[in-house]
């Protein structure tokens, strides 16, 4: 990896820039696999925060768990978040344990994760955090509001943990940064195709405003209604099943030739959708998800779906301001930074950084 | 509760009682607590009772006129946390972290908010006692930040380290590469320093506050029990419940226009209104009768509900209420589903009436029974339940009985009947059509308007009680074949005659 403090110190400077953080109220960083970089990216938008003289204060949480200093799975060393003085952090009490930065207790939040209950502290110094916060979109809503009571103006960003893209949209930030890296493929070719296809499944078009209203009107009803079909004459049916997988005869069972839209709330994945296709019932439609990071679907399911006349739409957009290279692997493998970036920009129409190793 | 009130779960959520104390909104956990206790007072813990009633009262009055200080102490018990935990470790000298202090910290502050409120606290007849010096423990500064973190004020030795360690962020944030690691290495050596300190700290600050628990713990219950008496002045106020007069044993239970506040909020959502029930329970035997569809189950649930909830200590819903404090409550119903007990329902209902009249010889019980001996032989039902009534008749127990059975008059035995429908009513629903089809919702719509005709009051009757007639009529208006009525008709005249010798 070619990389200079000098070279960092620029790429920092045009990264807020760059993906146009500075009037962002919430940010997310997901990661398209296992030690994708997210850390890495959340260390250099502290830095580049810092450096900028910025006034407006960052607030960092996590869904799960992320910045401790060893991978809990493989044991490899990760790097450490280092934050500045005047930053919230919203962590559960056991990770802030492993925290070194003198924080001062704003308030407790009565959101339980498995490492105690999340503390919404403001750092007092600088200095080493671990990030441990709720592990469900709606908790994290919750958080980002006890926050906003103590910091209206913050940026609140949301550290993703492990490969989880779920949950980091969803409404609950404005923009996101996808981080990824070689673990998805060593090939320049393949990983910059890989990466263009995350990038349309995760920026997915919405579907129109009185379709959203006539779904969300239909959910409301029932709160645990996992399915919503609308019809050409915009009549609603909703289902109430525990889960989307192993339920696709049910589902297909509200489907007809009159039906539009199908609206799935929770992850729809190969195995949900390949499950739908086993119903003739189940074409010329269009399917919705909550947002592009509840779509996990390979290219090839994407085309079956497309031969049976069906498209993807999502309620809530996802605007990914950039994606971050990290051209090594979890073995600890580099490859060549710039051929890499070289061939992501010509398949991506968004920024891509290498921001180089964390600093620590 | 449990050994004083004998009623199955299933007649207990007929009943109602669930629901009032979902209905009763505690804020704090210490609140929910007490609340879930379901303390019964007897006539030994009068005292307490009346104290209680006094202050929901009080409270009530408070929270109808919408006085700021009820809305001030909601939002301070609101954010009381259980603190049970932290006390718990405190006492035991273990070392508290700083989210634990900070608990302290925010509970001292609600308490001292709280004891400010001096006309709300005169009103519940509560007391907090002074935390001020704990409080000062946990704020050395004095500023009031409600924020906390181990202050360098604790330690002018730790304020040292913090500067030292602020030098080197300021120089880490400047510094790049191998200069950056070495002065990372070098702030983890004094950050070392200053978690020693700080630990002594903190155990230095347990040893303090450890001395001010009684206190906290007591002003933790005080807490609870404002909550709980506030959240039963609220429910009180929005269901318009009444302080009861608790009279001498001797005396008699007295309900005026008393509503079941479940049946009722039911009842409107379906364009209906519930008729207040007023009735009078000496000790001995009441007996009420009436028509069927005429609201006796419903006239028991009430009766049973707004007694229980006097002797739990919450407002009942009715205009006036009076009643003595009872030994214990029961309330059995063959309608009841019995399955799970193992037992055939009827000897069930054998091993009830035993267990109640045995206790009845030594307490001052509250037995109400609806329609008992119901699957019995009509012969034998009634000998039971005449048997039944004369021994409640002349014990210091109080005894309400729903019965189709002939009851005879004795000693000790009063009568209440439901008025039910005018006869001229039941005529003019006659002369309405009925569809010869089956349709389920033109049965509940025709079942809906004999309950709108029906008067639920109860009257009391002097001497023997008429055994309630109707049902054949109201066989005929839901529409039984004509054929059919015919039969019933005849067998019952039959019957009629038969007894009239």
């Amino acid at each position: 990896m070619k990389n200079t403090d000098a070279g960092a110190f620029e790429k920092t400077k045009t990264l807020l820039e760059l993906a146009s953080l500075e009037n962002l109220q919430s940010l997310a960083l997901i990661g398209m696999s296992k030690n994708a970089g997210k850390t890495t990216c959340l260390n250099h938008i502290i830095s580049a925060w810092r450096a900028s003289g910025q006034t407006r204060p960052l607030a960092l949480t996590s869904i799960g768990r992320d910045g401790e200093s060893k991978d809990i799975i493989s044991g490899r060393a990760k790097p450490r978040i280092y934050i500045p003085a005047g930053t919230l952090i919203a962590s559960a009490k056991g990770a802030l344990e492993q925290s070194d930065a003198l924080l001062e207790i704003l308030e407790l939040s009565n959101v339980r994760t498995a490492l105690g209950e999340v503390v919404i502290c403001r750092a007092l110094s600088d200095g080493y955090v671990e990030l441990a916060g709720p592990g469900s979109a709606e908790e994290i809503g919750l958080i980002a509001d006890l926050v906003r009571a103590h910091e209206p103006d913050c940026l609140f960003i949301i550290d993703g943990a492990l490969s989880r893209r779920s949950q980091a949209g969803c409404g609950v930030s404005e923009a996101v940064i996808l981080a990824i890296n070689a673990d998805t493929s060593s090939n320049p070719e393949v990983l910059a195709e890989k990466a263009k296809f995350a990038l349309e499944v995760l920026q997915t078009p919405t579907v129109d405003q009185l379709d959203i209203n006539l779904i969300l009107n239909a959910c409301q009803s029932d709160p645990q209604n996992r399915m919503v079909t609308v019809t050409a004459k915009d009549q609603t049916i909703s289902l109430n099943i525990p889960s989307l997988m192993g339920y696709g005869k049910e589902i297909a069972h509200n489907l007809n030739a009159e039906t539009r839209l199908l609206y799935l709330r929770g992850a729809i994945t190969d195995q949900v959708v390949n499950e739908l296709l086993k119903e003739s019932n189940f074409s010329k439609l269009t399917l919705v998800a909550d947002d592009g990071s509840r779509i996990f679907l390979t290219p090839e399911t994407v085309r079956k779906l497309r031969l049976r006349d069906i498209n993807l739409a999502v309620i809530s957009p996802i605007d990914v301001r950039m994606v971050c290279l990290n051209p090594s692997c979890s073995s600890g493998q580099c490859f060549d930074s710039q051929l890499f970036l070289e061939k992501m920009k010509q398949n991506l129409t968004i920024p891509v950084l290498d921001l180089g190793p964390a600093l620590m | 509760m449990k050994t004083s009130v004998v009623i199955s779960q299933e007649l207990l959520n007929q009943v109602g009682l669930p629901e009032v104390l979902q209905a009763c909104h505690c804020r704090t956990p210490q609140g929910k607590r007490l609340k879930n206790l379901t303390r019964f007072y007897t006539r030994a813990t009068q005292d307490e009772l009346l104290e209680e009633l006094s202050a929901i009262s009080y409270l009530a009055e408070m929270v109808k006129q919408k006085q700021p200080q009820v809305l001030e102490a909601q939002t301070q018990l609101s954010r009381l946390r259980e603190l049970r935990g932290t006390f718990s470790r405190l006492e035991k000298g273990s070392l508290l972290d700083d989210t634990e202090l900070f608990e302290l910290k925010s509970a001292l502050t609600i308490f001292y908010r709280l004891s400010r409120l001096k006309k709300l606290l005169s009103a519940a007849g509560l007391g907090f006692q002074v935390t001020k010096d704990a409080s000062a423990l946990l704020d050395p500064a004095g500023t009031g930040n409600p924020a906390f973190h181990i202050y360098s004020d604790y330690s002018p030795e730790l304020g040292l380290i913090r500067e030292r360690k602020k030098e080197l962020e300021r120089e880490i944030s400047l510094a790049k590469g191998y200069q950056r690691k070495t002065l990372l290495t070098k702030r983890a050596l004094v950050t070392a320093e200053e978690d020693k300190l700080e630990e002594q700290i903190r155990r230095q600050l347990g040893k303090k506050l450890v001395e001010w628990l009684p206190q906290m713990r007591h002003n933790a219950e005080i807490c609870a029990i404002l909550d709980f008496r506030l959240a039963k002045a609220d429910l009180a106020v929005r269901w318009s419940g009444t302080q009861p007069a608790v009279v001498a044993g001797t005396e008699p239970a007295k309900l005026d226009n008393c509503r079941h506040p479940l049946i009722a909020d039911m009842l409107e959502k379906q364009g209906l209104h519930f008729t207040p029930i007023s009735i009078t329970l000496q000790q001995g035997s009441t007996v009420l009768s009436g028509a069927n569809m005429g609201g006796k189950s419903v006239a028991l649930k009430s009766v049973f509900l707004a007694l229980l909830m006097t002797q739990l200590g919450y407002f009942p819903i009715c205009e006036r209420l009076q009643t003595p404090l009872y030994d214990f409550m029961a309330f059995e119903s063959s309608q009841d589903g019995d399955l799970d007990r193992g037992l055939s329902s009827f000897g069930f209902e054998c091993v009830q009436i035993r267990n109640h009249h045995r206790r009845s010889q030594t307490q001052n019980g509250l037995i109400l029974m609806d329609e008992p001996c119901r699957g019995t032989n009509p012969a034998e039902a009634t000998a039971i339940v005449q048997a039944l009534c004369r021994a409640y008749g002349t014990s210091s127990s109080t005894f309400l009985v729903a019965t189709h059975y002939n009851v005879i008059p004795a000693e000790g035995i009063r009568f209440y009947q439901v008025r039910g429908i005018r006869p001229e009513a039941l005529d003019e629903l006659s002369d309405e059509q009925i569809s010869t089809e089956l349709d389920k919702y033109e049965d509940l719509t025709r079942v809906r308007k004999i309950q709108s005709l029906m008067d639920y009051r109860l009257d009391e009757i002097e001497g023997a009680h008429q055994i309630p007639s109707g049902a054949i009529k109201i066989a005929e208006l839901l529409g039984v074949d004509e054929e059919l009525l015919r039969e019933m008709t005849a067998a019952w005249q039959e019957d009629q005659w038969l007894n009239s010798d």
